[in-house]
Protein backbone atom coordinates (compact mmCIF):
# COMPACT_ATOMS: atom_id res chain seq x y z
CA UNK A 1 0.00 0.00 0.00
CA UNK A 2 2.66 2.46 1.01
CA UNK A 3 4.71 1.80 -2.09
CA UNK A 4 1.74 2.34 -4.32
CA UNK A 5 0.94 5.73 -2.83
CA UNK A 6 4.56 6.71 -3.16
CA UNK A 7 4.50 5.83 -6.83
CA UNK A 8 1.41 7.83 -7.30
CA UNK A 9 2.95 10.84 -5.67
CA UNK A 10 5.94 10.39 -7.86
CA UNK A 11 3.81 10.20 -10.95
CA UNK A 12 2.09 13.42 -9.96
CA UNK A 13 5.49 15.00 -9.58
CA UNK A 14 6.49 13.88 -13.04
CA UNK A 15 3.18 15.19 -14.29
CA UNK A 16 3.93 18.56 -12.74
CA UNK A 17 7.19 18.62 -14.70
CA UNK A 18 5.47 18.22 -18.04
CA UNK A 19 2.39 20.35 -17.38
CA UNK A 20 3.78 23.91 -17.52
CA UNK A 21 5.36 23.31 -20.90
CA UNK A 22 2.31 21.51 -22.17
CA UNK A 23 0.04 24.35 -21.07
CA UNK A 24 2.13 27.11 -22.62
CA UNK A 25 2.51 25.15 -25.83
CA UNK A 26 -1.24 24.58 -26.02
CA UNK A 27 -2.09 28.23 -25.48
CA UNK A 28 0.65 29.55 -27.72
CA UNK A 29 0.39 27.22 -30.68
CA UNK A 30 -2.48 24.73 -30.60
CA UNK A 31 -5.14 27.20 -29.51
CA UNK A 32 -4.19 29.62 -32.32
CA UNK A 33 -4.76 26.77 -34.78
CA UNK A 34 -8.33 26.26 -33.57
CA UNK A 35 -8.97 30.00 -33.29
CA UNK A 36 -7.66 30.42 -36.80
CA UNK A 37 -10.09 27.83 -38.09
CA UNK A 38 -13.07 29.35 -36.30
CA UNK A 39 -12.24 32.87 -37.52
CA UNK A 40 -11.71 31.56 -41.03
CA UNK A 41 -15.43 30.78 -41.20
CA UNK A 42 -16.39 34.40 -40.50
CA UNK A 43 -16.07 37.72 -42.28
CA UNK A 44 -14.66 39.35 -39.16
CA UNK A 45 -12.64 42.54 -39.68
CA UNK A 46 -10.51 41.94 -36.59
CA UNK A 47 -11.89 44.94 -34.68
CA UNK A 48 -15.67 44.95 -34.33
CA UNK A 49 -17.66 42.77 -31.95
CA UNK A 50 -19.67 41.14 -34.74
CA UNK A 51 -18.18 38.06 -36.33
CA UNK A 52 -20.64 37.16 -39.10
CA UNK A 53 -20.54 33.47 -39.91
CA UNK A 54 -20.11 32.85 -43.64
CA UNK A 55 -19.14 29.18 -43.79
CA UNK A 56 -16.43 28.20 -46.23
CA UNK A 57 -16.78 31.32 -48.38
CA UNK A 58 -13.32 32.54 -47.42
CA UNK A 59 -11.82 29.33 -48.71
CA UNK A 60 -13.81 29.55 -51.94
CA UNK A 61 -12.74 33.17 -52.36
CA UNK A 62 -9.18 32.14 -51.93
CA UNK A 63 -9.29 30.09 -55.14
CA UNK A 64 -10.59 33.00 -57.20
CA UNK A 65 -8.44 35.72 -55.65
CA UNK A 66 -5.85 36.64 -58.31
CA UNK A 67 -3.61 38.40 -55.77
CA UNK A 68 -3.51 35.33 -53.56
CA UNK A 69 -2.70 33.24 -56.62
CA UNK A 70 0.15 35.58 -57.47
CA UNK A 71 1.45 35.37 -53.90
CA UNK A 72 1.38 31.56 -53.99
CA UNK A 73 3.16 31.49 -57.34
CA UNK A 74 5.88 33.83 -56.11
CA UNK A 75 6.29 31.80 -52.90
CA UNK A 76 6.53 28.51 -54.79
CA UNK A 77 9.02 29.88 -57.33
CA UNK A 78 11.13 31.34 -54.53
CA UNK A 79 11.01 28.02 -52.67
CA UNK A 80 11.81 25.92 -55.74
CA UNK A 81 14.93 27.89 -56.71
CA UNK A 82 16.09 28.23 -53.12
CA UNK A 83 15.92 24.50 -52.57
CA UNK A 84 17.99 23.82 -55.67
CA UNK A 85 20.55 26.62 -55.38
CA UNK A 86 21.13 26.33 -51.65
CA UNK A 87 21.49 22.57 -51.67
CA UNK A 88 23.88 22.53 -54.63
CA UNK A 89 26.14 25.30 -53.35
CA UNK A 90 26.04 24.17 -49.73
CA UNK A 91 27.07 20.67 -50.77
CA UNK A 92 29.78 21.91 -53.16
CA UNK A 93 31.23 24.22 -50.52
CA UNK A 94 31.10 21.45 -47.92
CA UNK A 95 32.94 19.04 -50.21
CA UNK A 96 35.55 21.69 -50.97
CA UNK A 97 36.05 22.45 -47.26
CA UNK A 98 36.36 18.74 -46.59
CA UNK A 99 39.30 18.42 -49.01
CA UNK A 100 42.94 19.14 -48.20
CA UNK A 101 42.70 22.91 -48.75
CA UNK A 102 44.30 25.27 -46.26
CA UNK A 103 42.61 27.75 -43.93
CA UNK A 104 39.31 25.87 -43.61
CA UNK A 105 38.26 27.77 -40.50
CA UNK A 106 38.53 31.10 -42.29
CA UNK A 107 36.36 29.95 -45.19
CA UNK A 108 33.82 28.45 -42.80
CA UNK A 109 33.60 31.69 -40.84
CA UNK A 110 33.20 33.82 -43.98
CA UNK A 111 30.41 31.64 -45.36
CA UNK A 112 28.67 31.26 -42.03
CA UNK A 113 28.55 34.83 -40.71
CA UNK A 114 25.70 36.06 -42.99
CA UNK A 115 23.28 33.58 -41.40
CA UNK A 116 23.84 35.17 -38.00
CA UNK A 117 22.47 38.44 -39.35
CA UNK A 118 18.75 39.12 -39.03
CA UNK A 119 16.83 38.77 -42.32
CA UNK A 120 15.59 42.34 -41.77
CA UNK A 121 19.17 43.56 -42.04
CA UNK A 122 20.00 41.25 -44.96
CA UNK A 123 17.08 42.69 -46.91
CA UNK A 124 18.30 46.23 -46.35
CA UNK A 125 21.91 45.36 -47.19
CA UNK A 126 20.92 44.04 -50.61
CA UNK A 127 18.50 46.87 -51.27
CA UNK A 128 21.35 49.34 -50.82
CA UNK A 129 23.74 47.12 -52.77
CA UNK A 130 21.45 47.07 -55.78
CA UNK A 131 20.31 50.69 -55.64
CA UNK A 132 23.35 52.65 -54.51
CA UNK A 133 26.52 50.65 -54.28
CA UNK A 134 26.68 48.42 -57.36
CA UNK A 135 25.48 51.13 -59.80
CA UNK A 136 28.33 53.31 -58.49
CA UNK A 137 30.56 50.50 -59.70
CA UNK A 138 29.22 51.14 -63.20
CA UNK A 139 30.39 54.73 -63.02
CA UNK A 140 33.77 53.57 -61.84
CA UNK A 141 34.23 50.86 -64.46
CA UNK A 142 32.51 52.76 -67.25
CA UNK A 143 30.13 49.83 -67.82
CA UNK A 144 26.36 49.77 -68.02
CA UNK A 145 25.29 46.66 -66.11
CA UNK A 146 21.76 46.71 -64.73
CA UNK A 147 22.12 46.12 -61.01
CA UNK A 148 18.60 47.29 -60.10
CA UNK A 149 17.31 43.78 -59.54
CA UNK A 150 14.56 44.84 -57.12
CA UNK A 151 13.29 47.44 -59.58
CA UNK A 152 11.57 45.19 -62.09
CA UNK A 153 9.09 42.37 -61.73
CA UNK A 154 11.25 40.24 -64.00
CA UNK A 155 14.41 40.43 -61.90
CA UNK A 156 13.06 40.84 -58.38
CA UNK A 157 13.02 37.07 -57.79
CA UNK A 158 16.68 36.81 -58.83
CA UNK A 159 17.60 39.65 -56.49
CA UNK A 160 15.80 38.07 -53.53
CA UNK A 161 17.32 34.68 -54.29
CA UNK A 162 20.75 36.28 -54.27
CA UNK A 163 20.11 37.92 -50.90
CA UNK A 164 18.55 34.84 -49.33
CA UNK A 165 21.19 32.44 -50.61
CA UNK A 166 23.98 34.75 -49.49
CA UNK A 167 22.47 34.50 -46.04
CA UNK A 168 21.76 30.77 -45.79
CA UNK A 169 24.26 28.78 -47.89
CA UNK A 170 26.79 28.82 -45.04
CA UNK A 171 24.29 27.35 -42.59
CA UNK A 172 23.40 24.35 -44.72
CA UNK A 173 27.04 23.96 -45.74
CA UNK A 174 27.81 23.35 -42.09
CA UNK A 175 25.25 20.54 -41.88
CA UNK A 176 26.66 18.85 -44.99
CA UNK A 177 30.17 19.34 -43.65
CA UNK A 178 29.27 17.67 -40.35
CA UNK A 179 27.73 14.74 -42.23
CA UNK A 180 30.77 14.42 -44.50
CA UNK A 181 33.11 14.39 -41.56
CA UNK A 182 31.16 11.62 -39.87
CA UNK A 183 31.81 9.25 -42.80
CA UNK A 184 34.54 6.86 -41.65
CA UNK A 185 37.76 7.14 -43.64
CA UNK A 186 38.18 3.35 -43.87
CA UNK A 187 35.32 3.18 -46.33
CA UNK A 188 37.30 5.29 -48.76
CA UNK A 189 40.47 3.32 -48.08
CA UNK A 190 38.69 0.07 -48.84
CA UNK A 191 37.30 1.57 -52.03
CA UNK A 192 40.78 2.71 -53.01
CA UNK A 193 42.08 -0.85 -52.61
CA UNK A 194 39.24 -2.04 -54.85
CA UNK A 195 40.37 0.51 -57.42
CA UNK A 196 37.32 2.77 -57.27
CA UNK A 197 37.33 6.05 -59.18
CA UNK A 198 36.73 9.39 -57.48
CA UNK A 199 33.31 9.62 -59.08
CA UNK A 200 32.50 6.04 -58.11
CA UNK A 201 33.43 6.72 -54.50
CA UNK A 202 31.27 9.81 -54.52
CA UNK A 203 28.29 7.95 -55.94
CA UNK A 204 28.51 4.79 -53.90
CA UNK A 205 29.90 6.03 -50.58
CA UNK A 206 29.45 9.77 -50.13
CA UNK A 207 25.94 10.24 -51.52
CA UNK A 208 24.30 7.28 -49.70
CA UNK A 209 25.89 8.18 -46.38
CA UNK A 210 24.79 11.79 -46.80
CA UNK A 211 21.14 10.73 -47.09
CA UNK A 212 20.12 11.94 -43.59
CA UNK A 213 21.76 15.32 -44.24
CA UNK A 214 19.93 15.58 -47.57
CA UNK A 215 16.64 15.00 -45.77
CA UNK A 216 17.33 17.71 -43.19
CA UNK A 217 18.60 20.27 -45.68
CA UNK A 218 15.90 19.75 -48.30
CA UNK A 219 13.02 19.81 -45.81
CA UNK A 220 14.58 22.70 -43.88
CA UNK A 221 15.17 24.88 -46.92
CA UNK A 222 11.77 24.17 -48.45
CA UNK A 223 9.69 24.88 -45.37
CA UNK A 224 11.88 27.85 -44.48
CA UNK A 225 11.43 29.40 -47.92
CA UNK A 226 7.66 28.92 -47.86
CA UNK A 227 7.59 31.14 -44.77
CA UNK A 228 9.61 34.00 -46.28
CA UNK A 229 8.51 37.36 -44.91
CA UNK A 230 11.18 39.31 -43.03
CA UNK A 231 13.51 39.59 -46.01
CA UNK A 232 10.78 41.43 -47.95
CA UNK A 233 10.00 43.94 -45.20
CA UNK A 234 13.14 45.97 -45.77
CA UNK A 235 13.96 45.18 -49.39
CA UNK A 236 11.08 45.05 -51.86
CA UNK A 237 7.95 45.60 -49.71
CA UNK A 238 6.37 42.88 -51.79
CA UNK A 239 6.90 44.87 -54.96
CA UNK A 240 7.33 46.14 -57.59
CA UNK A 241 3.60 45.93 -57.94
CA UNK A 242 2.91 42.60 -56.27
CA UNK A 243 5.75 40.77 -57.95
CA UNK A 244 7.46 39.69 -54.74
CA UNK A 245 4.53 39.44 -52.34
CA UNK A 246 4.97 36.18 -50.44
CA UNK A 247 2.02 34.40 -48.92
CA UNK A 248 2.79 35.51 -45.35
CA UNK A 249 3.29 39.06 -46.61
CA UNK A 250 -0.10 38.87 -48.31
CA UNK A 251 -1.81 37.49 -45.21
CA UNK A 252 -0.28 40.29 -43.16
CA UNK A 253 -1.50 42.97 -45.54
CA UNK A 254 -4.94 41.48 -45.98
CA UNK A 255 -5.61 40.85 -42.32
CA UNK A 256 -3.98 43.83 -40.64
CA UNK A 257 -3.98 46.70 -43.14
CA UNK A 258 -6.93 45.38 -45.17
CA UNK A 259 -8.95 44.49 -42.04
CA UNK A 260 -10.05 41.14 -43.42
CA UNK A 261 -9.20 39.02 -40.46
CA UNK A 262 -11.48 36.15 -41.41
CA UNK A 263 -10.00 35.86 -44.87
CA UNK A 264 -6.46 36.15 -43.50
CA UNK A 265 -7.22 33.33 -41.06
CA UNK A 266 -8.46 31.12 -43.86
CA UNK A 267 -5.25 31.72 -45.77
CA UNK A 268 -3.11 30.95 -42.74
CA UNK A 269 -4.97 27.66 -42.26
CA UNK A 270 -4.23 26.80 -45.90
CA UNK A 271 -0.59 27.77 -45.41
CA UNK A 272 -0.29 25.52 -42.36
CA UNK A 273 -1.79 22.65 -44.36
CA UNK A 274 0.55 23.25 -47.31
CA UNK A 275 3.60 23.37 -45.04
CA UNK A 276 2.44 20.24 -43.25
CA UNK A 277 1.87 18.35 -46.50
CA UNK A 278 5.13 19.45 -48.11
CA UNK A 279 7.13 18.42 -45.06
CA UNK A 280 5.29 15.11 -44.78
CA UNK A 281 5.65 14.19 -48.45
CA UNK A 282 9.32 15.15 -48.53
CA UNK A 283 10.06 13.34 -45.29
CA UNK A 284 8.25 10.23 -46.46
CA UNK A 285 10.05 10.21 -49.79
CA UNK A 286 13.52 11.02 -48.46
CA UNK A 287 13.33 8.71 -45.44
CA UNK A 288 12.42 5.83 -47.75
CA UNK A 289 15.55 6.58 -49.77
CA UNK A 290 17.58 6.48 -46.58
CA UNK A 291 16.34 2.98 -45.74
CA UNK A 292 16.92 1.67 -49.24
CA UNK A 293 20.54 2.74 -49.35
CA UNK B 1 30.14 -12.53 -19.85
CA UNK B 2 29.17 -9.53 -21.82
CA UNK B 3 32.64 -8.11 -21.70
CA UNK B 4 34.25 -11.29 -22.96
CA UNK B 5 31.75 -11.56 -25.76
CA UNK B 6 32.57 -8.05 -26.79
CA UNK B 7 36.26 -8.81 -26.86
CA UNK B 8 35.76 -11.91 -28.94
CA UNK B 9 33.73 -9.89 -31.38
CA UNK B 10 36.45 -7.35 -31.83
CA UNK B 11 39.27 -9.90 -32.09
CA UNK B 12 38.53 -10.78 -35.68
CA UNK B 13 38.51 -7.18 -36.77
CA UNK B 14 41.56 -5.17 -37.58
CA UNK B 15 42.26 -2.53 -34.95
CA UNK B 16 40.81 0.88 -35.58
CA UNK B 17 43.35 3.51 -36.54
CA UNK B 18 44.22 5.87 -33.72
CA UNK B 19 42.82 8.75 -35.70
CA UNK B 20 39.72 8.57 -37.79
CA UNK B 21 40.58 10.95 -40.57
CA UNK B 22 37.87 12.67 -42.54
CA UNK B 23 37.79 11.57 -46.16
CA UNK B 24 40.13 13.82 -47.98
CA UNK B 25 42.03 14.85 -44.90
CA UNK B 26 44.57 12.20 -45.75
CA UNK B 27 44.84 13.50 -49.31
CA UNK B 28 47.89 15.44 -50.33
CA UNK B 29 47.90 18.99 -51.55
CA UNK B 30 47.74 18.45 -55.31
CA UNK B 31 46.99 20.53 -58.36
CA UNK B 32 43.32 19.72 -57.94
CA UNK B 33 43.32 20.89 -54.35
CA UNK B 34 45.08 24.05 -55.43
CA UNK B 35 42.33 24.75 -57.94
CA UNK B 36 39.68 24.19 -55.28
CA UNK B 37 41.59 26.59 -53.05
CA UNK B 38 41.50 29.28 -55.74
CA UNK B 39 37.79 28.78 -56.43
CA UNK B 40 36.91 28.84 -52.74
CA UNK B 41 38.96 31.99 -52.21
CA UNK B 42 37.01 33.67 -55.00
CA UNK B 43 33.70 32.51 -53.49
CA UNK B 44 34.77 33.69 -50.04
CA UNK B 45 35.75 37.10 -51.40
CA UNK B 46 32.33 37.45 -53.04
CA UNK B 47 30.63 36.40 -49.81
CA UNK B 48 32.63 38.83 -47.71
CA UNK B 49 32.37 41.74 -50.17
CA UNK B 50 29.03 43.14 -48.90
CA UNK B 51 30.38 43.25 -45.34
CA UNK B 52 33.51 45.13 -46.39
CA UNK B 53 31.51 47.53 -48.52
CA UNK B 54 29.20 48.26 -45.57
CA UNK B 55 32.17 48.74 -43.27
CA UNK B 56 33.74 51.14 -45.77
CA UNK B 57 30.54 53.15 -46.22
CA UNK B 58 29.93 53.34 -42.49
CA UNK B 59 32.93 55.68 -42.21
CA UNK B 60 32.04 57.90 -45.15
CA UNK B 61 30.30 61.24 -45.00
CA UNK B 62 27.16 61.98 -47.00
CA UNK B 63 29.20 64.15 -49.35
CA UNK B 64 31.60 61.32 -50.10
CA UNK B 65 28.66 58.99 -50.62
CA UNK B 66 27.67 60.78 -53.80
CA UNK B 67 30.91 62.30 -55.02
CA UNK B 68 33.77 59.91 -54.46
CA UNK B 69 34.70 56.59 -56.05
CA UNK B 70 32.56 53.82 -54.48
CA UNK B 71 35.53 51.58 -53.87
CA UNK B 72 37.79 54.26 -52.42
CA UNK B 73 38.46 54.31 -48.73
CA UNK B 74 36.90 57.19 -46.80
CA UNK B 75 38.92 60.43 -46.75
CA UNK B 76 39.07 60.29 -43.00
CA UNK B 77 37.68 57.57 -40.76
CA UNK B 78 34.92 59.42 -38.99
CA UNK B 79 32.89 57.97 -36.19
CA UNK B 80 30.02 60.39 -36.76
CA UNK B 81 27.83 57.74 -38.34
CA UNK B 82 28.37 55.41 -35.41
CA UNK B 83 27.45 58.09 -32.89
CA UNK B 84 24.27 58.97 -34.75
CA UNK B 85 23.39 55.29 -35.23
CA UNK B 86 23.93 54.70 -31.53
CA UNK B 87 21.42 57.46 -30.75
CA UNK B 88 18.90 56.61 -33.44
CA UNK B 89 18.82 52.95 -32.49
CA UNK B 90 18.40 53.95 -28.86
CA UNK B 91 21.02 51.29 -28.43
CA UNK B 92 21.17 51.00 -24.66
CA UNK B 93 17.45 50.33 -24.42
CA UNK B 94 17.03 48.14 -27.48
CA UNK B 95 20.10 46.08 -26.76
CA UNK B 96 19.05 45.53 -23.14
CA UNK B 97 15.53 44.58 -24.21
CA UNK B 98 16.72 42.10 -26.81
CA UNK B 99 19.13 40.64 -24.29
CA UNK B 100 16.42 40.24 -21.63
CA UNK B 101 13.97 38.60 -24.03
CA UNK B 102 16.60 36.23 -25.33
CA UNK B 103 18.17 35.32 -22.01
CA UNK B 104 14.96 34.80 -20.03
CA UNK B 105 13.36 32.81 -22.85
CA UNK B 106 16.35 30.54 -23.27
CA UNK B 107 16.74 29.84 -19.53
CA UNK B 108 13.06 29.07 -19.00
CA UNK B 109 12.85 27.12 -22.23
CA UNK B 110 15.80 24.94 -21.27
CA UNK B 111 14.24 24.22 -17.85
CA UNK B 112 10.80 23.42 -19.25
CA UNK B 113 12.04 21.37 -22.19
CA UNK B 114 14.42 19.44 -19.96
CA UNK B 115 11.69 18.75 -17.39
CA UNK B 116 9.11 17.73 -20.01
CA UNK B 117 11.55 15.52 -21.90
CA UNK B 118 12.75 13.82 -18.74
CA UNK B 119 9.21 13.08 -17.59
CA UNK B 120 8.35 11.79 -21.06
CA UNK B 121 11.46 9.60 -21.21
CA UNK B 122 10.99 8.11 -17.72
CA UNK B 123 7.22 7.70 -17.46
CA UNK B 124 6.14 5.49 -20.25
CA UNK B 125 2.38 5.53 -19.76
CA UNK B 126 -0.12 6.65 -22.34
CA UNK B 127 -0.39 10.23 -21.18
CA UNK B 128 3.31 10.89 -21.57
CA UNK B 129 3.49 9.15 -24.93
CA UNK B 130 0.61 11.31 -26.08
CA UNK B 131 2.36 14.44 -24.75
CA UNK B 132 5.43 13.65 -26.81
CA UNK B 133 3.48 13.33 -30.06
CA UNK B 134 1.47 16.41 -29.14
CA UNK B 135 4.67 18.43 -28.72
CA UNK B 136 6.03 17.11 -32.00
CA UNK B 137 3.00 18.49 -33.83
CA UNK B 138 4.44 21.92 -33.22
CA UNK B 139 7.42 21.17 -35.47
CA UNK B 140 4.98 20.82 -38.33
CA UNK B 141 2.87 23.84 -37.37
CA UNK B 142 5.04 26.85 -38.10
CA UNK B 143 4.20 29.71 -35.74
CA UNK B 144 4.93 32.21 -38.52
CA UNK B 145 1.82 30.97 -40.29
CA UNK B 146 -0.33 31.61 -37.21
CA UNK B 147 0.91 35.05 -36.27
CA UNK B 148 -2.57 36.61 -36.50
CA UNK B 149 -4.07 34.30 -33.91
CA UNK B 150 -1.04 34.42 -31.65
CA UNK B 151 -1.45 38.20 -31.71
CA UNK B 152 -5.17 37.81 -30.95
CA UNK B 153 -4.44 35.65 -27.90
CA UNK B 154 -1.89 38.18 -26.73
CA UNK B 155 -4.49 40.89 -27.20
CA UNK B 156 -7.20 39.05 -25.26
CA UNK B 157 -4.93 38.23 -22.36
CA UNK B 158 -3.60 41.79 -22.21
CA UNK B 159 -0.06 40.63 -22.92
CA UNK B 160 0.49 42.89 -25.92
CA UNK B 161 3.20 45.46 -25.20
CA UNK B 162 4.52 43.64 -22.16
CA UNK B 163 7.86 41.93 -21.62
CA UNK B 164 6.08 38.88 -20.23
CA UNK B 165 3.95 38.55 -23.37
CA UNK B 166 6.92 38.46 -25.72
CA UNK B 167 8.78 35.98 -23.55
CA UNK B 168 5.80 33.64 -23.07
CA UNK B 169 5.20 33.61 -26.81
CA UNK B 170 8.81 32.75 -27.59
CA UNK B 171 8.72 29.95 -25.02
CA UNK B 172 5.47 28.53 -26.38
CA UNK B 173 6.74 28.47 -29.96
CA UNK B 174 10.12 27.05 -28.95
CA UNK B 175 8.83 24.11 -26.89
CA UNK B 176 8.40 21.64 -29.74
CA UNK B 177 11.91 21.64 -31.07
CA UNK B 178 13.37 21.71 -27.57
CA UNK B 179 11.37 18.69 -26.41
CA UNK B 180 12.26 16.82 -29.59
CA UNK B 181 15.98 17.54 -29.22
CA UNK B 182 16.13 16.76 -25.51
CA UNK B 183 14.03 13.61 -25.65
CA UNK B 184 16.30 12.13 -28.31
CA UNK B 185 19.27 13.10 -26.14
CA UNK B 186 17.69 11.60 -23.00
CA UNK B 187 18.46 8.04 -24.15
CA UNK B 188 22.14 8.75 -23.52
CA UNK B 189 21.50 9.75 -19.90
CA UNK B 190 22.07 6.78 -17.55
CA UNK B 191 19.10 5.82 -15.38
CA UNK B 192 21.35 4.32 -12.68
CA UNK B 193 22.34 7.71 -11.29
CA UNK B 194 18.71 8.71 -10.88
CA UNK B 195 17.88 5.40 -9.20
CA UNK B 196 20.76 5.85 -6.80
CA UNK B 197 19.52 9.35 -6.00
CA UNK B 198 16.03 7.99 -5.40
CA UNK B 199 17.31 5.37 -2.96
CA UNK B 200 19.14 8.14 -1.13
CA UNK B 201 15.79 9.84 -0.71
CA UNK B 202 16.05 12.48 -3.39
CA UNK B 203 12.70 13.90 -4.54
CA UNK B 204 11.78 14.04 -8.21
CA UNK B 205 12.48 17.77 -8.35
CA UNK B 206 15.83 17.53 -6.61
CA UNK B 207 16.83 14.69 -8.92
CA UNK B 208 15.90 16.77 -11.94
CA UNK B 209 17.81 19.88 -10.87
CA UNK B 210 20.90 18.25 -9.39
CA UNK B 211 21.29 15.00 -11.32
CA UNK B 212 19.53 15.25 -14.68
CA UNK B 213 20.10 18.88 -15.71
CA UNK B 214 23.89 18.69 -15.35
CA UNK B 215 23.92 15.55 -17.53
CA UNK B 216 22.02 17.36 -20.27
CA UNK B 217 24.79 19.89 -20.89
CA UNK B 218 25.42 19.10 -24.59
CA UNK B 219 21.72 19.25 -25.41
CA UNK B 220 21.32 22.44 -23.37
CA UNK B 221 24.21 24.07 -25.25
CA UNK B 222 22.68 23.14 -28.59
CA UNK B 223 19.22 24.36 -27.69
CA UNK B 224 20.63 27.60 -26.24
CA UNK B 225 22.57 28.39 -29.40
CA UNK B 226 19.76 27.57 -31.81
CA UNK B 227 17.05 29.39 -29.85
CA UNK B 228 19.17 32.39 -28.88
CA UNK B 229 19.87 33.31 -32.48
CA UNK B 230 16.32 32.80 -33.58
CA UNK B 231 15.02 35.09 -30.82
CA UNK B 232 17.80 37.64 -31.20
CA UNK B 233 17.02 38.02 -34.91
CA UNK B 234 13.24 37.70 -34.71
CA UNK B 235 11.18 40.41 -36.29
CA UNK B 236 7.65 39.20 -37.14
CA UNK B 237 6.56 38.23 -33.62
CA UNK B 238 8.29 41.16 -31.94
CA UNK B 239 6.62 43.58 -34.35
CA UNK B 240 3.21 42.11 -33.51
CA UNK B 241 3.67 42.22 -29.75
CA UNK B 242 5.60 45.42 -29.25
CA UNK B 243 4.85 48.95 -30.31
CA UNK B 244 6.14 50.93 -27.34
CA UNK B 245 9.52 52.66 -27.61
CA UNK B 246 10.82 51.37 -24.26
CA UNK B 247 10.15 47.72 -25.02
CA UNK B 248 11.27 47.42 -28.63
CA UNK B 249 14.08 45.17 -29.77
CA UNK B 250 17.15 45.82 -31.84
CA UNK B 251 15.60 44.43 -35.03
CA UNK B 252 12.53 46.64 -34.57
CA UNK B 253 14.75 49.67 -34.12
CA UNK B 254 16.78 48.66 -37.18
CA UNK B 255 13.64 48.39 -39.28
CA UNK B 256 12.56 51.88 -38.18
CA UNK B 257 15.96 53.29 -38.95
CA UNK B 258 16.08 51.68 -42.39
CA UNK B 259 12.77 53.20 -43.39
CA UNK B 260 13.99 56.67 -42.32
CA UNK B 261 17.49 56.61 -43.78
CA UNK B 262 16.89 56.13 -47.47
CA UNK B 263 19.06 58.93 -48.83
CA UNK B 264 21.68 59.16 -46.09
CA UNK B 265 22.33 55.49 -45.66
CA UNK B 266 25.76 55.91 -44.06
CA UNK B 267 24.13 55.96 -40.61
CA UNK B 268 22.24 52.78 -41.48
CA UNK B 269 25.52 51.17 -42.54
CA UNK B 270 27.08 52.03 -39.20
CA UNK B 271 23.98 50.64 -37.48
CA UNK B 272 24.39 47.36 -39.37
CA UNK B 273 27.99 47.06 -38.22
CA UNK B 274 27.00 47.84 -34.62
CA UNK B 275 24.26 45.22 -34.61
CA UNK B 276 26.27 42.50 -36.33
CA UNK B 277 29.53 42.99 -34.43
CA UNK B 278 28.54 41.40 -31.09
CA UNK B 279 27.06 38.38 -32.84
CA UNK B 280 30.07 37.95 -35.10
CA UNK B 281 32.51 38.25 -32.19
CA UNK B 282 30.50 35.73 -30.19
CA UNK B 283 30.54 33.32 -33.11
CA UNK B 284 34.24 33.66 -33.86
CA UNK B 285 35.31 33.32 -30.24
CA UNK B 286 33.08 30.31 -29.58
CA UNK B 287 33.26 28.78 -33.05
CA UNK B 288 34.20 25.31 -31.83
CA UNK B 289 31.16 24.86 -29.56
CA UNK B 290 28.96 26.81 -31.84
CA UNK B 291 29.55 24.75 -34.95
CA UNK B 292 29.15 21.57 -32.93
CA UNK B 293 25.88 22.76 -31.43
CA UNK B 294 24.48 23.93 -34.75
CA UNK B 295 25.22 20.68 -36.51
CA UNK B 296 24.14 18.41 -33.67
CA UNK B 297 20.86 20.28 -33.33
CA UNK B 298 20.16 20.24 -37.02
CA UNK B 299 21.14 16.63 -37.53
CA UNK B 300 18.82 15.60 -34.74
CA UNK B 301 16.04 17.87 -35.95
Amino acid sequence: MRRKSFNRREKLQYLSLVLPGLLLFTIGLILPMFLSFSYSLTSWDGMSAAKPFIGFKNYARFFTDPFAGQAWIFTFKFTFWNTIIQNVFALLFAIALNSAIKGKKIYRTVFFIPCLISAIIVGFIWLRMFINILPALNRFLGTNINFLLFGSGKTVLAGLLLANNWQWIGYWMLIYLAALQSIPGELYEAANIDGATTLGKFRHITIPLLAPAFTICIVGITTGSLKVYELLVTSTWGGPGRASTSIIYYIYNTAISGRQYGYGSAMSIVLVLVLFLVALVQLGFLRKKEVQL
Amino acid sequence: MRGSNGNAFFKGKKPLPAENPAPGAAEKYTLGTGMIQVLMTLAALLFAAPVFIILNYSFKTVRELYLSNPLALPESFQLGNYISAFKKLDLLTTFTNTFIYTAVTVVVLVMLCGASSWAIARCKNRFFKFSYIYFLLGIFIPHQALFLQIYMIGFRTGLINTRLGVILMYIATGMSFGVFLMTSFMTTVPVELEEAAKIDGCSVYRTYFFIVLPLLKPAIATLTILQAFQIWNDYLMASLFISSQELRTLTLAMQMLFSQQSSDYTTAMAAIIISVLPVAILFISMQKYFVKGMTVGALKG
